[in-house]
């Protein structure tokens, strides 16, 4: 259905725009979202980063008509935002204004998006920005994100997916003006463009808008085919060490063949509800790593990207993509440093948790791919759902991108059809899904941690060695037998390691191909 | 030039022409805010609101890391708000879970230095069930001392994820410098030594629940596809039985600082960080002084404002510059905060922000951007209330503040009384050398920064 999209889509007619149009008559503002079919994967080699630097310095940039600054003084009154959102394989302006403002922010919203200056320093300030970002920012202000994006950059390897979407230091460096230039007009087209638009406006100003949007470049986007996450033979560990952590963060995955295009996807949204839902203290990684053990603040699982999971309750729109993958994310757990220094007892232990907590995760996927949910853990987790997925949505600006996404993976209204599908599933679809796609023999992990911890638990991992839970003897005495029965084979679980690597944080989303992993 | 500011006066009275919030109340939020007070003195909130089978149902509890005044207990409303799902007698933690669940909602709680907010957003038609578990837990919380240990350990957890961030360990040396003897010189995290600490805390906790958790500190917020009535109702049925408390906690006054501080992080891993921390007022929505300080840090450090031109987009000094003041219950800090490009600016870009502040209270601001100040105020609320969430959160700010959500409408009808006058009265009054506390970060030993 996306590649009929795409077809009709750079067939160039301007009858075949798409418009996707949530109209709120009740509402006091206009939400526009122009939607570029391309995003990072169509970054040039060497030049990684630069979708998201081109739109960027449209955002932060001036236009022919107006600075940055004056842009930013005109729209002050009006509290009227707009920012850009780039993720593998497309890139959304979103426009939000008061009514009572719309044509009057209007002309300075075309403006941007028809004649970008593109000026000298507006692209220098950006510059400077993304290049801190990707020398600095990702490894230094928050482990779980880092240990995320550590986890595509194994996955994806060798493909378009791999980089970051901000790029990497040698490509953010080697960004022309020209080629923000060349980028814009090439990739930024009315050939791939979607149009959203939410709120109180009137017909009359949609056609305008769709006509306008026609003087965008008319170039007819060369759009690559996504990269395709790659499945690793064994467990392929990869350890970040830097300086002073004080834990260690841990991400976890494996390629998934669907997305929310096939219907099969509803059973795989029970399963993984029921093993890692999103901030949800009643899924099971939580309940056995966080509730029982106090190994840390939460653990969760994935069948989708989510963007910002640090930050977001609810999983925002935006982020469509082709390529799928699994993922459990085991926020940082105590280190041996942390342990040796806290508890007088626990002063001889030679590496801190996260050996454990990532068999004791494994471990539980494995149940599920053996056993499967109950009658009752099916029904509970797919009512829960049914009534969950209706808050995905509740501003105007999340229900409309959460319409394009459907486009997307073409449907209409994906939370609606999600609705249909999770009351036609049964547990048979459920545990069949998780046999079918689910798996703990073969994944990537990346763990960020510590340089005092990266050896011990590097060796651990390696040689498979048993690596009990060190409790504190506080927490310790009160535990039930159950629990001590379940760490002693947690202790022991058998990992299907094939490769642990240590690298130091400066070394991070250098390599292009990993010999050793593939 | 000429016709450019001919135009953008034109639009100036175009804003006001058109501007038309709650016309009939002069209130910004449109809605009719719905109060009753329970003979126990839990205060009820309903705002009806056209979400279509959705409300948001929050509780807010005004107890915060403000109220920590033990030694020893910092921390603890936040560790207090992690014990709070773990259960009751009748429903114990799992069955608590699995009832929440089955509510399919949006749950969660947060702890910041004034309050603690409870929320559930979910289907309206389960708002019964939402309120008969909420009371349950809150009158009848009941953990046993092994889970009160084991939970410490997610405490731990949470405040080691954090510290990842550079900034976070700089703000907690910010508050640790700029306070003495009042509470706010401890984050909502706690001192570390007391999260270490706090496995040992049991008996405490306890005291803490009898204390707090009590119908007079709560406040239940419902905002959606309700009528107060319903709300009211269920309220008197679920919390009707609670018990008032009688614990008032005394706060320590902070002493009157006498010089400027400075704390300094080196790490080198994050670009160079300047902060400068002046002791502010508290909120206070009868009073102009927070309003006008608003006016000014929008003035003076947003996007438009020419220190901002200056620095970031013209000299390219700065990656960053921002400013604004806390809202809360205490006088706190009003914090001008910048990201630079390099360590040997410190200096300059501290200068810098001094003289436009300087410059305040000498030439006052212009008249014209002061009301476009005001106009960029109220649109930004009323582009933000879209869904039921955002409104009772909103509501929550000002309820953790003065315990009445009017507030929220006596601030904005504040914002249009600021004059230039006010501006340059809270410039002289709070950006004054002996109120400040300087907080830096660069790969250097010492901050350098005079």
């Amino acid at each position: 259905m996306k590649k009929l999209i795409l077809i009709m889509l750079l067939a160039g007619s301007i009858f075949a725009q798409e418009v996707v149009e949530l109209k709120l008559p009740n509402s006091n503002k206009v939400v526009i979202k122009l939607r570029f079919q391309n995003g990072s994967i169509t970054d040039p080699v060497g030049k990684e980063g630069l979708t998201h630097f081109t739109a960027n310095l449209v955002t932060q940039g001036g236009t022919e008509k107006m600075s940055y600054s004056e842009i930013q003084d005109f729209i002050y009154p009006m509290a009227a935002s707009y920012y850009v959102n780039v993720d593998k394989e497309v890139a959304t302006f979103t426009f939000q204004v008061h009514m009572d403002f719309l044509n009057k922010f209007y002309p300075v919203m075309m403006n941007m998006m028809l004649s970008p200056a593109f000026s000298e320093s507006d692209f220098q300030r950006v510059k400077t920005n993304q290049q801190n970002y990707v020398d600095q920012v990702i490894r230094a202000s928050s482990d779980e994100e880092y240990s995320k994006k550590a986890l595509e950059d194994l996955l994806f390897r060798g493909t378009n997916y791999q980089h970051m979407k901000q790029g990497m230091s040698e490509s953010v460096r080697s960004i022309t003006i020209d080629d923000v230039k060349d980028h814009y007009k090439n990739y930024f087209t009315s050939n791939n463009l979607i149009i959203g638009i939410a709120g109180n406006y009137s017909n009359d100003f949609l056609t305008k808008l769709k006509n306008d949007l026609q003087k965008l470049s008319d170039a007819k986007p060369e759009i690559p085919e996504p990269g395709k996450a790659i499945m690793p033979k064994g467990l392929q560990v990869e350890i970040v060490q830097k300086d002073n952590a004080f834990g260690s963060a841990i991400f976890a995955g494996f390629p998934l063949s669907i997305t929310r295009a096939d219907d099969e996807f509803a059973a795989l949204a029970v399963a993984n509800s029921y093993l890692g839902e999103h901030r949800k203290s009643y899924s099971k990684l939580y309940q056995l790593l966080r509730e029982t053990r106090s190994m840390n603040y939460g653990d969760y699982s994935y069948i989708e990207w989510y963007d910002n999971g640090g930050g977001n309750m609810l999983p925002p729109s935006g982020t469509p993509r082709t390529s799928n993958y699994f993922s459990i994310w085991i926020r940082p757990v105590q280190i041996a440093k942390q342990l040796k220094q806290q508890y007088e007892e626990l002063k001889e232990v030679e590496i801190g948790h996260a050996h454990f907590a990532l068999r004791m995760a494994l471990k539980e996927i494995d149940r599920l791919v053996q056993n499967g949910l109950t009658q009752k853990e099916f029904e509970t987790t797919r009512d829960f759902l049914i009534s969950y997925t209706k808050l995905y949505a509740q501003s105007p600006s999340a229900r409309l991108g959460y319409l394009m996404d459907s486009r997307f993976y073409g449907r209409e209204d994906y939370i609606a059809e999600l609705d249909n599908l999770l009351r036609d599933l049964t547990l048979d679809d459920v545990n069949k899904a998780i046999k079918k796609h689910w798996q703990v023999e073969n994944m990537f992990v990346t763990i960020i941690t510590d340089k005092s911890e990266a050896g011990p638990l590097a060796a651990s991992i390696k040689e498979n060695k048993p690596s009990p839970m060190s409790y504190s003897d506080q927490v310790k005495e009160g535990l039930p037998e159950e629990v001590l029965q379940q760490d002693a084979e947690a202790a022991n679980f058998k990992l299907n390691v094939k490769n642990v690597e240590i690298i130091n944080s400066e070394e991070t989303f250098k390599k292009k191909e990993d010999k050793v992993s593939l | 030039m000429k016709s450019k500011t001919f135009l953008m006066l034109l639009l100036f009275f175009l804003v006001f022409a058109n501007f038309n919030f709650a016309k009939d109340t002069g209130k910004i939020l449109p809605y009719k805010i719905h109060q009753t007070k329970l003979s126990n003195d839990l205060n009820i909130v309903t705002v009806p609101f056209d979400s279509p089978g959705i409300a948001a149902f929050y509780i807010v509890v005004r107890v915060g890391a403000r109220n920590e005044v033990e030694e020893g207990v910092t921390g603890f409303a936040h560790f207090f708000e992690h014990m709070m799902f773990r259960g009751t007698d009748k429903y114990p933690k799992r069955e608590y879970q699995a009832v929440l669940k089955s509510i399919g909602a949006s749950a969660n709680a947060n702890t910041s230095q004034d309050r603690t907010v409870y929320h559930m957003t979910g289907s309206a038609e389960k708002l019964e069930l939402m309120f008969e578990i909420e009371a349950d837990r809150f009158m009848n919380l009941n953990y046993s001392e092994h889970d009160f240990k084991t939970e410490a350990g997610a405490v731990k957890g949470e405040y080691t994820k954090n510290f990842a961030s550079p900034y976070q360990q700089n703000f907690e040396n910010l508050k640790n410098t700029a306070f003495d003897k009042h509470t706010y010189k401890h984050t909502t995290m706690g001192f570390f030594d007391d999260i270490v600490d706090m496995p040992n805390q049991y008996e405490y906790s306890k005291t803490f629940f009898d204390r707090y958790y009590r119908p007079e500190y709560c406040t239940v917020v419902v905002v959606g596809d309700v009528t107060h009535d319903q709300v009211v109702s269920l309220s008197k049925k679920y919390f009707g039985d609670w018990e008032r408390g009688n614990y008032t906690v005394e706060i320590p006054t902070e002493p009157k600082q006498t010089e400027t501080r400075y704390t300094h992080l080196q790490n080198g891993s994050i670009p160079p960080y300047l902060g400068l921390h002046y002791k502010g007022p508290a909120f206070n929505d009868k009073e102009i002084d927070m309003p006008a300080l608003d006016v000014l840090s929008s003035i003076v450090f947003s996007q438009t404002s020419d220190l901002y031109k200056k620095l970031v987009l013209e000299e390219r000094k700065a990656r960053f510059i921002g400013g604004g003041a806390f809202d809360s219950r205490d006088p706190n800090l009003f914090s001008i905060q910048a990201s630079l490009i390099n360590e040997a600016d410190l200096q300059y870009v501290k200068d810098e922000i001094v003289k436009a502040i300087e410059k305040v209270k000498t030439e006052g601001v212009d008249e014209e951007t002061l009301n476009k100040t005001k106009s960029n105020l109220k649109y930004s609320f009323a582009m933000n209330i879209d869904a039921p969430d955002n409104i009772a959160n909103s509501l929550s700010h000002y309820i953790q503040l003065t315990g009445d959500p009017e507030s929220l409408n006596r601030l904005y009808q504040l914002y249009d009384k600021v004059s230039v006058e006010d501006v340059v009265m809270v410039a002289k009054k709070y950006f004054v050398q002996t109120g400040l506390t300087v907080s830096t970060i660069s790969d250097k030993e010492m901050g350098g920064v005079k």
